[in-house]
């Protein structure tokens, strides 16, 4: 399999280079850029998997660059911004960004985003046609590249980053046994300890975090084989 | 409003207004009491006894010849009524216009006393209020009658005592209210410097006296001042704080590259202290910057979570309180505040307790340590920016000393409080309350 190729547009010619090393040293292919004009370039030469863009570029804002992007093609996006400020984050959401990376970040959280991003892109085009990433169930909603989640009464429920990506693997395949193993392969960028328990553990807590009005979340547990999310999920 | 040209008295002018209203009103009224007073009538029954005695008298002193009319107005005289002869013409005693309403009253019922030149006078009055009358008989010869019981003194007296203190009352309570009306603008003024400092500003309106308009103008052009001052440095320092995170970013990257584990990790946990450190600086004043929107939360997962990603990560957390607890509030301005309760819980007090229970219309939040606490007279100033309790552990704390006053701003903000305590069984309690339905604002 060939590597897959990020476009990476990053204004300070320091944080340019280093970031194109960690990205490298984790087998990808990174063509960096570090203004508007070149970031087109970089995108017509080659099939692009996903863009790195810093939001805070001189001359053009990154949020109008997203939007320009979006116009031409779905290509995932991870904003970069040295503001975590909640108004970055969800306009850029809300723009069509995938994620939204707060700097500073190191080697380990830049690698786990970007694979989230690209596993997900790859999740979405086997699940639905064009999505902007939100699934629906028994009337709770989640948002992933915002990751929220949200109970049927509006609430913001905040999961930790295990339990969202665990959640993530359920709501993508609904109705279906999943073996622990493969639970812990889809979430391994979260779990550190990778053993059958901590599944276990995780588990648990969604279904405590999940439950609404006394009703429990619909996971249910299959004995010997794993565990199944029994629920109708629609993705739009 | 731009009022500043606008005439005003002033605060002198208005005092000494009030002062001139109260002189010409209390003038005015005792005036017209005192006119009243002494415009004296009495009943209608006495000035009739008065004017038919006199009118007898009269008609028997004419009948009696002058040898006799001494001893006749000896007999004639009474308690009440004292009959005097004089052999000359009475001199015209001083009209005295206080009594002229009894002379019509007595020369009505008794028209025959028309002619005689009556004149009615009071003698001392106030003490004994003798009504001394005098006429002139037809052989020119005068006549003067005492009528000692005819007023009486007593009401006489309280009746003035009661006028002369009505006005008085009056002013008083007339002075008090134009006072207190002049001042408002100045107690509106104290009230609003009270309240700046506590977020927004407030924008008085320039009324009343001159000298008030341009206090208040003056306090509004100052906190506009203040305003711009805090904005201008607080945007600065939080303009350099994100500038600071690019070379972070680069620094974090390049330690990632360092082989010796050993110094890789010590470069990884100061990355962390700095980053602790401009994280709670930029939170202290980047609140004000970019204020963020209420929404609805579960307070309850949003805290079980905190503790299980730190549980997650191997430090002592643990969370106890119901699985759901559904509030309205700003979430990262709460988050944040709690993430700076558990993180000094676990750095101080060894572990993090985090508790919730629902106490009305509120959700308390604790965060128990098991600590040495503090001392009592040190937890109101653990609370204010930039004040560490341990300056010998300094170097261990990750943070300026801005953790607490995060958290009692976020409580204010939130409509709530925040408190601190040292727990009976040992360590500190750090306690934020917040309205599970904030009013809005």
């Amino acid at each position: 399999m060939s590597s897959q190729v990020i476009v990476l547009v990053e204004d300070d010619p320091g944080l340019r280079v280093l970031t194109t090393r960690a990205l490298q040293g984790d087998g990808f292919e990174v063509h960096p850029a570090g203004s508007a004009p070149e970031m087109w370039r970089a995108l017509d030469r080659a099939a692009v998997d996903l863009v790195l863009l810093d939001v805070m570029l001189p001359g053009t804002s990154g949020i109008d660059l997203c939007r320009q992007i979006r116009q031409k093609s779905d290509v995932p996006i991870i904003f970069v911004s040295a503001r975590d400020s909640e108004m970055d984050r969800v306009i850029g959401l809300e723009l069509g960004a995938d994620d939204y990376l707060p700097k500073p970040f190191g080697t380990r959280e830049l690698v786990a985003r970007v694979r989230a991003v690209l596993r997900r892109g790859g999740m979405d085009r086997r699940h639905e046609a064009a999505g902007d990433g939100k699934a629906h169930f028994d009337g709770w909603s989640v948002d992933f590249p915002r990751r929220e989640v949200l109970s049927p009464s509006g609430a913001t429920v905040d999961l930790t980053g295990a339990e969202f990506d665990l959640l993530s693997s359920f709501l993508a395949h609904p109705q279906r046994v999943i073996s622990r193993e493969r639970l812990l392969e889809l979430a391994r960028t979260r779990i550190g300890d990778s053993s059958d328990r901590s599944v276990d553990v995780l588990v648990s807590r969604l279904r405590r975090k999940l439950s609404h009005d006394g009703a429990p979340p619909p996971i249910v547990t299959v004995r010997g084989a794993g565990y199944m999310f029994n629920a109708k999920v629609t993705h739009y | 409003m731009s009022a500043g040209g606008r005439w005003s008295l002033g605060l002198l002018g208005r005092i000494l207004a009030i002062l001139l209203l109260a002189v010409v009103v209390e003038f005015g009224v005792s005036t017209l009491l005192y006119e009243r007073a002494s415009r004296l009538s009495v009943h209608e029954d006495e000035a009739h006894r008065l004017a038919e005695n006199l009118a007898l008298a009269v008609k028997f002193f004419n009948d009696t010849p002058m040898a006799d009319r001494h001893a006749l107005a000896d007999r004639l005289s009474t308690d009440r009524y004292i009959f005097t002869w004089h052999e000359e013409a009475p001199r015209p005693p001083l009209a005295n216009p206080a009594l002229s309403r009894m002379r019509l009253q007595v020369t009505a019922w008794e028209p025959s006393l028309v002619g005689t030149q009556l004149r009615l006078r009071v003698k001392s009055p106030g003490r004994s209020n003798v009504v001394i009358g005098n006429l002139r008989l037809r052989d020119g010869t005068g006549l003067e009658i005492h009528a000692p019981h005819l007023i009486q003194s007593t009401t006489f007296t309280i009746n003035r005592i009661a006028l002369a203190l009505a006005p008085a009352i009056a002013l008083v309570v007339i002075g008090a209210l134009l006072t207190r009306v002049t001042l408002r603008p100045i107690r509106e003024l104290v009230k609003a410097t009270g309240e700046i400092g506590h977020g927004g500003t407030v924008q008085l309106a320039e009324k009343g006296p001159a000298e008030v308009r341009r206090l208040t103008r003056a306090f509004n052009e100052m906190q506009a001042r203040i305003t711009t001052l805090i904005e201008g440095r607080t945007r600065a320092l939080a303009g350099v704080g994100h500038d600071l995170r690019t070379p972070i970013a680069r620094l974090r990257l390049r330690t990632d590259m360092i082989d010796d584990p050993q110094v890789r990790k010590a470069f990884a946990g100061d990355l962390v202290e700095i980053e602790g450190m401009l994280n709670s600086l930029l939170a202290y004043f980047g609140r004000d910057v970019d204020p963020e929107a209420r929404s609805r939360v579960d307070l309850a997962v949003m805290l079980s979570s905190m503790v299980d990603e730190l549980a997650d990560e191997g430090k002592p957390a643990e969370y106890q309180g119901p699985d759901h607890c559904e509030a309205v509030c700003r979430k990262s301005e709460i988050k944040r505040a709690v993430s700076n309760l558990i993180e000094n819980a676990i750095h101080y007090g060894g572990r993090a307790i985090v508790g919730l229970r629902i106490e009305g219309p509120d959700a308390a939040i604790t965060v128990d340590d098991e600590g040495p606490g503090i001392p009592e007279d040190a937890i109101a100033m653990a609370c204010e920016p930039f004040v560490r309790l341990d300056a010998a552990r300094a170097r261990n704390t990750n943070g300026l000393g801005l953790g607490l006053s995060i958290v009692t701003h976020a409580a204010a903000s939130a409509g709530g409080r925040f408190s601190l305590a040292n727990r009976p069984e040992g360590g500190l309690r750090a306690t934020l309350v917040l309205p599970l339905q904030p009013l809005e604002t």
